[in-house]
């Protein structure tokens, strides 16, 4: 279907315009507007999927963000008073830091780790596929099972603390510690991605050509020179691309902390993230989703301008 | 741009425009249908909610369904029951689509909000369901009055007051006589004290609402426009649980376990006291036979000499197509013959006149769970539902954080009270 066809056509020899008969203008109208309309047609349902569900609940979480809405009242416009009360709601700033401190603390490992253990698994040994399949188990095992596993072995009378008393240490309070509540949690989101990000890199290594390892092999680099010179460089962009997956979900971290810290976000609520005070605010029958609304602008504002720091720092290196 | 561009662009515009339209229609239609009239005739189709009850009373409900369409020929029941979790979630998401059922299973505080909101019948305004209030125990029929709404909006269905189980041996243990057990907080208190002076937890919960209110603390000013738990007598009592705490009376994961996991830790034995309900005595039974064979069933501790009252009813819908049969439907399942008969297969009290003073009731057969009805039924006149209807669940976290934070020794008493009197007074008045 060219779309030159018509033009050069309707040219005379000279170069100069023919008039075109009735039946070949309707026809090249015909075209036209099949060509048109053809790609929208194709773009259609998945339009309408993301209109429904992406873009509309966007605008209404963006119009309802200036409104005092209820989960039952439509609520009147109220301009900037949920992002002013936002400011001054203690528990917010509380929500905030807990998922800051989730990105800065778990990215890093979700950057590194799994491309250690990609490195081990891309050997070709006997029996590697086991060891690539047990570390992939935790990604296709349910946030609630693994969750619970974990706090089975943290508890006060669990695995671990089990081990611990065994060889005279007191018992950690994993459980009911702020902290350690925290931690915990970060480390079950770690173990937990650790085989899915294994699994990018492990596409990546595989695309590093053998012949670079072979050649500073030759010139004398050992293994930690190899890595750095030659696979960190060469793995570069999966390592953004995981760096700026990892950071959106750990800034929209809800079950694992749900699940060990509790409904209330530990005691007193000092582990309570961003998503889970959304969640805790705008839900329920007498939810403020209002309120919650303006949570999720700012939220969103936040996962946005991270998302585009790590797009930023990939451009400028590569430049 | 070519005019079949534009037509293209115009074109995918009226289309996202169109969408989004009927989306928000879809999403405002909520409650725009005026009901029916409930002195109608009784007939046509209503749907009926109840909460996390098919599982174990199916063949009930089969019946007084079946009980109901034979009654009232061309009547049709369809019978839904949702989950126990998110339960409140799925009223809120029926209640903005508007379809919400027509007989509804609702508990005071969530009855609340759809009161507020028009969804559901003011029972003592209409003339029909009006006349049925002689039939229900007052204490039962004010538990559904809506502050501030002028009326009662659910028929008054099962009540609990609920027992508190306790393991004997630890007392035993603790050099406390396994046969006393605490009446009032204050012994609670004292016994506490020994428990922990063993090294033995005695409770898994910091205080509820209701703790509160069976201490003697007022929750609300009698207008129900503040939160009043921050007097003297409430300070006082989060002074007695903050030093139970530093002495190792409550678990150490009090503060961040729930009551399902509190009841998990009680079956290992963990601490020695823990509320519940009758159906937890075939759990000890099946999981736990130490502890059943050591297990003390006593009265939750109270300084009012009241118990709190757990309420259920059931609400009809005020935009019901087939009010007159909703209505009917209600009343049924909650007259006297079949919440007798309820009661009779599950460890629940029905609400009508008269009820609880059947031999049923009154006279314990020798069995633990027959213990446990005669106890709990001699209380139900008296009890109090202490939890105010405007108790959201956000309030409730709010109130447990601020204990936290006391308890941790962040806040002192007053200040805490003091922090969760003042964010829930202002979630009541934002309304």
């Amino acid at each position: 279907m060219s779309t030159s066809t018509p033009t050069v056509a309707a040219k005379g020899a000279a170069g100069r315009p023919r008039t075109a008969a009735p039946g070949r203008r309707a026809g090249r109208t015909a075209a036209r507007t099949h060509k048109a309309f053809s790609p929208w047609l194709f773009l259609a349902p998945g339009l309408l999927i993301t209109l429904a569900f992406n873009l509309y609940p966007f605008l209404a979480t963006v119009w309802k963000s200036f409104t005092d809405a209820r989960t039952l009242t439509t609520g009147d416009f109220v301009g900037f008073d949920n992002f002013t009360a936002l400011v001054h709601d203690d528990q917010f700033w509380v929500a905030l830091r807990n998922s800051a401190l989730y990105v800065a603390l778990v990215v890093p490992c979700l950057v590194f780790l799994p491309l250690l253990l990609a490195l081990l698994v891309q050997r070709h040994i006997p029996g590697i596929a086991f060891f690539r399949s047990a570390y992939y188990t935790p990604v296709v095992a349910s946030v609630v099972v693994v969750a619970l596993m974990w706090v089975w072995m943290l508890d006060d009378r669990g695995f671990v603390n089990g081990v611990l008393r065994l060889v005279g240490i007191d018992p950690v309070p994993f459980l009911s510690n702020q902290w350690l509540l925290l931690l915990s949690s970060m480390a079950l989101t770690v173990w937990k991605g650790l085989g899915y990000y294994m699994i990018i890199y492990l596409a990546a290594l595989a695309n590093v050509p053998k012949e670079l390892h072979e050649a500073a092999e030759v010139d004398g680099a050992g293994p930690i020179r190899r890595f750095v010179s030659i696979t960190m460089p060469s793995v570069r962009s999966t390592m953004v691309l995981v760096a700026a997956l990892s950071s959106v979900s750990a800034f929209k971290v809800f079950t694992e902390v749900f699940l060990i810290a509790g409904p209330t976000g530990g005691p007193g609520g000092d582990d309570t993230t961003l998503v889970m005070l959304i969640q805790r605010v705008g839900s329920g029958l007498q939810g403020r989703t209002g309120y919650a609304s303006a949570m999720s602008i700012v939220l969103f504002l936040l996962t946005l301008v991270l998302m585009l720091l790590v797009l930023r720092a990939d451009r400028k290196d590569k430049g | 741009m070519s005019i079949h561009r534009s037509v293209a662009i115009r074109t995918a515009v009226g289309l996202g425009a169109a969408l989004s339209l009927t989306v928000l229609s879809a999403c405002g239609g909520g409650g725009s249908g005026a009901g029916s009239a409930t002195d109608g005739k009784i007939e046509g189709e209503i749907k009926f909610q109840t909460w996390n009850l098919r599982a174990n009373f199916k063949d009930y409900f089969e019946g007084v369904i079946k009980d109901f369409e034979k009654a009232n020929p061309g009547t049709k029941v369809k019978w839904v029951d949702q989950p126990a979790d998110n339960y409140a979630d799925k009223l809120s998401a029926d209640a903005s689509a508007g379809t919400l059922p027509d007989v509804v299973n609702l508990s005071p505080d969530l009855a609340y909000p759809l009161a507020k909101a028009g969804t559901l019948l003011n029972l003592d305004k209409d003339k029909v369901a009006g006349t049925f209030k002689p039939e229900y125990l007052d204490g039962a029929w004010q538990g559904f009055d809506m502050p501030g709404l002028d009326g009662s909006y659910a028929f008054p269905w099962y009540l609990n007051t609920g027992p508190l189980f306790y393991n004997k041996s630890m007392f035993k243990d603790a050099g406390l006589d396994p046969d006393k057990a605490p009446k009032t907080f204050d012994d609670l208190f004292a016994d506490a004290a020994q428990l922990a002076k063993k090294g033995k937890a005695t409770l898994a919960q910091p205080p509820t609402v209701e703790d509160f209110g069976r201490y003697g603390v007022d929750i609300m000013s009698k207008d129900g426009k503040r939160f009043t738990f921050n007097d003297a007598k409430g300070v006082g009592f989060l002074t007695k649980y903050q030093e139970m705490f530093k002495e190792g009376g409550l678990h150490q994961q009090a503060l961040t376990l729930t009551a399902e996991t509190a009841g998990q830790k009680f079956l290992q034995q963990e601490f020695a006291m823990n509320p519940g309900s009758a159906h937890d005595l075939d759990t000890f039974k099946k999981n736990a036979p130490t502890l059943y064979n050591s297990l003390g069933i006593t009265d939750v501790p109270t300084n009012t000499g009241k118990q709190n009252m757990y309420l259920q009813g059931l609400s009809v819908n005020s935009q019901s197509k087939n009010a007159a049969t909703a209505l009917a439907f209600a009343h049924f399942v909650t007259d006297q013959k079949n919440q007798e008969d309820f009661g009779h297969k599950v460890a629940v009290f029905p609400s009508t006149k008269g009820s609880l003073d059947k031999e049923y009731w009154t006279r314990a057969d020798g069995t633990e769970e027959g213990k446990i009805r005669v106890a709990s039924a001699r209380m139900l006149p008296t009890a109090v539902n202490y939890t105010p209807v405007l108790f959201s669940d956000e309030m409730k976290t709010i109130l447990r954080n601020e204990i936290a934070k006391c308890l941790q020794g962040k806040e002192s008493p007053k200040e805490a009270l003091d922090g969760a009197a003042e964010q829930m007074t202002k979630l009541i008045q934002q309304k």
